[in-house]
């Protein structure tokens, strides 16, 4: 028998991520890497360890071996416990049927047996795709105070942006009137963050509502909100404007590796108090030979680098060769950018091997990208806004 | 999977002056983001060991908070895994270890309790990374009762007359040990690391103390070469050694880490060396930051000069400081337009705007844990 949680985390981490390419050809979106040594489902799972919440179902589906491997036991995280801890959920058979997840609500729905395990009062539901640090004992205690049936974390973003996200519409006292997703015309600039709160007996009737409805998506945003809404129930917004990217497209996935170059750093990961948690590689230490020159950069533990790093970011066990030029990019885990390459405005994933004279990228234009494992042969070129895979 | 456990006797020695006075060279800071036993550990994890008995001394509580569970080197099993073995006191034990077989005495019932077959004893006043299950593999096919780890790396030989020496013959054979001659005689110097059979291990300390010996290589294994009471074989480690019994061998140690080879050596992603995470984020170079020749490890943030130098994690070098030639432990702070060569800076040492600390690189300083200059 497991003990009751106040607080179970549900970390939707199933979706494909399509809108990053080839970086999610044979890996989930939450499994990309970020900043040098972290994959983006650290940020969301390391928030839960800093915030108490030791009870976390992921959610995979999607390419999931490189997340489960990831995941693991949870000790990054401090999530390995006896009651408790991190649990992995991938779809499952059952007597009768058996299917994939069809949409967010209905992944949580499959997994309500998980949840009902902690007997707990509210359940959190986050997704795996944004960059932020956020104590969500902070909104757990906002929840509670407001009496709220769903809390939904919101953040102002610029006007022009608006119509891109789900937009809550309040009142004074904070109190959801209204949910627009990606409105024409928005009457608000409070976007959606894809963080939830909800007390679970509300959730668990919702869900159950919403698995009948043969016309549902089955999602939390275009069906189990707005029913919510629609009945009346106390839904309140919770205003969070610290740091948060969106890094679901290869634009602001390669800007939010740009925004750990300037300074002040826009997201402090030197907090020690905050400690935003990876899994350890056992890579040495970073060396940096007599002819190289790197300014304006993020290197990480194993790092070789004798030629020329200029506003980029190298990741754990990355190799720059001399004679080799990276100019604002991304070089993912292991990759090796050979004598005289040339590598800009670039997102080059993990194990690729950039040869010798190969350029990749311009100086401006598009993001270029070379997927996992691919070798750039000697002298070859990747165009701006060209997506290379291996075969 | 081999039927072979470790047990790491820590050095109780303090030879690395400042560096020494609040912990056992065993928890001594190295190679920029580990600890001298980190190198052990991990050998032993990668030549496929699950179970590692520590023995402790005098000032093991940084080492113990250090190794915590064991988990940062998969040694957090049920049954197996990192026993802690520091000095108690009973009826019969005294407290503090007099020496290696006063600490297997008072841990007989730990290592009776215990089922490898084998035993990889290693002291802990050396970096090297090894293979132990070569070690093994040799000791099994010699039939050896006892294997000596050695070296001929030059630079431990000339490292002072604090060594013990072994004469091996071309079998592998020991044939003589010499213990602290003011003049080696013999070119090998044995790494204060053997293979035995637990069983005999338990059986010749035993028997030793019953006889008032209390020296494992003076006493037993000296006696047993001259009455052949003992096969002695050594094996030799081929990798880089360095022997850390002096601050200039622990700067040397760390300086010969720029070197490529050395590098590789040591940091073989087929055996990687684990230690203690910290969480750090990756190192970061500001737009004036010139930094040649030098290790750095995660959570440094660098505006200034840093040549042919060490950086632990979390190092601040501030806009004008020049750090040239110099180890700096974790956290240092040095303030802008500073001047550091040949020094060793503790952790947690700030150096205020406008300080010069230059010593020779034949003598260099080390400033203490948390001292403000």
């Amino acid at each position: 028998m497991l003990h009751k949680k106040q607080c179970v985390a549900m970390l939707l981490a199933g979706g494909q991520g399509s809108r990053l390419g080839v970086l999610t050809k044979n890996m989930a979106k939450p499994a990309v890497p970020f900043g040098g040594k972290y994959r983006i489902i650290d940020f969301p799972l390391s928030n839960c360890a800093n915030s108490a919440i030791d009870t976390v179902g992921v959610l995979t589906q999607y390419r999931p071996l490189e997340l489960n491997a990831y995941i693991g036991s949870g000790a990054p995280w401090d999530l390995d416990l006896n009651n408790g801890g991190v649990c992995v959920l991938p779809p499952y058979q059952t007597g009768a049927s058996g299917e994939w997840y069809s949409g967010t609500a209905n992944a949580i729905y499959q997994n309500m047996p998980f949840i009902q395990q902690y007997d707990p009062d509210y359940v959190l539901v986050l997704s795996g795709d944004h960059i932020y640090k956020m104590d969500y004992a902070a909104m757990l205690r906002y929840h509670i105070e407001k009496g709220a049936d769903t809390t939904i974390a919101v953040r102002q973003v610029p006007w022009e942006e608006a119509s891109r996200f789900g937009i809550m519409n309040t009142d004074e006292e904070d109190r959801i009137l209204e949910f627009e997703e990606k409105p024409k015309q928005p009457k608000s600039n409070n976007a959606s963050m894809g963080v939830y709160v909800f007390t679970w007996k509300v959730l668990k009737e919702y869900l159950t509502r919403d698995e009948a409805d043969p016309n549902s998506h089955k999602d939390f945003g275009k069906n189990v909100i707005p029913a919510m809404l629609g009945d009346g129930l106390k839904m309140y917004a919770f205003s969070f404007n610290d740091y948060w990217k969106d890094v679901g497209t290869i634009e602001s996935l390669w800007e939010a590796n740009m925004d750990l170059l300037t300074t002040p750093l826009p997201i402090d990961l030197h907090d020690k108090k905050w400690r935003v948690f990876a899994r350890n590689v056992g890579a040495g230490p970073q060396y940096v030979s007599e002819t190289a020159e790197i300014d304006n950069s993020l290197i990480s533990e194993g790092c070789e680098v004798c030629g020329k790093v200029h506003h980029s970011i190298l990741s754990t066990g990355v190799v720059v060769e001399e004679g080799a030029e990276v100019v604002d990019s991304v070089i993912m885990p292991g990759s090796r950018i050979c004598a005289g390459a040339k590598v800009y405005r670039a997102i080059v994933a993990e194990n690729v091997v950039i040869s010798e004279n190969a350029v990749v990228g311009a100086a401006d234009g598009d993001i270029a990208v070379v997927g996992n494992n691919t070798v750039v042969p000697q002298g070859d070129t990747v165009n701006p806004g060209e997506q290379r895979a291996a075969e | 999977m081999n039927d072979m456990m470790g047990l790491i006797y820590t050095t109780a020695v303090d030879s690395l002056g400042e560096l020494t006075t609040q912990r056992g060279t065993a928890a001594v800071p190295v190679c920029a983001r580990y600890r001298v036993i980190d190198f052990m550990l991990s050998s032993l994890v990668s030549s496929g060991a699950r179970n590692v008995g520590i023995i402790m001394q005098k000032n093991y509580h940084s080492l113990m908070e250090h190794l915590g569970s064991g988990k940062e080197w998969d040694l957090h099993g049920k049954n197996q895994g990192l026993a802690i073995l520091p000095p108690f006191l009973t009826r019969d034990n005294v407290g503090v270890y007099g020496g290696f077989m006063d600490a297997v005495k008072s841990n007989l019932t730990y290592l009776r309790q215990c089922r490898e077959r084998y035993v990889l004893v290693t002291e802990t006043g050396m970096v090297y990374s090894a293979r132990y299950d070569d070690m093994l593999k040799q000791h099994v096919k010699t039939g050896a009762d006892v294997t000596l780890m050695y070296t001929d790396d030059p630079g431990v030989v000339r490292s002072g007359n604090s060594g013990r020496y072994l004469d091996v013959d071309v079998s592998g054979r020991v044939k003589d040990i010499e213990v602290e001659p003011s003049l080696a005689h013999y070119r090998n110097t044995f790494m204060e690391c053997f293979l035995i059979r637990r069983e005999l291990l338990i059986d010749l300390v035993d028997r030793a103390l019953a006889r008032a010996q209390h020296h494992f290589v003076r006493d037993v294994l000296i006696g047993a070469l001259r009455d052949g009471s003992l096969k002695v074989y050594g094996w030799h480690n081929p990798g880089k050694v360095w022997k850390l019994d002096s601050v200039q061998a622990y700067f040397n140690c760390s300086m010969d880490l720029l070197k490529p080879d050395v590098r590789k050596e040591l940091f073989n992603t087929e055996r990687p060396v684990w230690g203690k995470q910290r969480d750090d984020m990756p190192t970061r170079y500001s737009p004036n930051a010139v930094v040649k020749n030098s290790l750095l490890a995660d959570g440094c943030v660098i505006e200034g000069t840093v040549e042919n130098s060490i950086l632990f994690r979390g190092v601040r070098v501030q806009k004008g400081a020049v750090v040239r030639n110099a180890i700096v432990l974790q956290d240092g702070y040095i303030m802008s337009n500073t001047h550091l060569e040949c020094c060793i800076l503790d952790k947690g040492v700030i150096v205020r705007e406008g300080t010069k600390l230059i010593a020779p690189a034949t003598y260099p300083t080390v400033i203490g844990k948390n001292m403000i200059i």
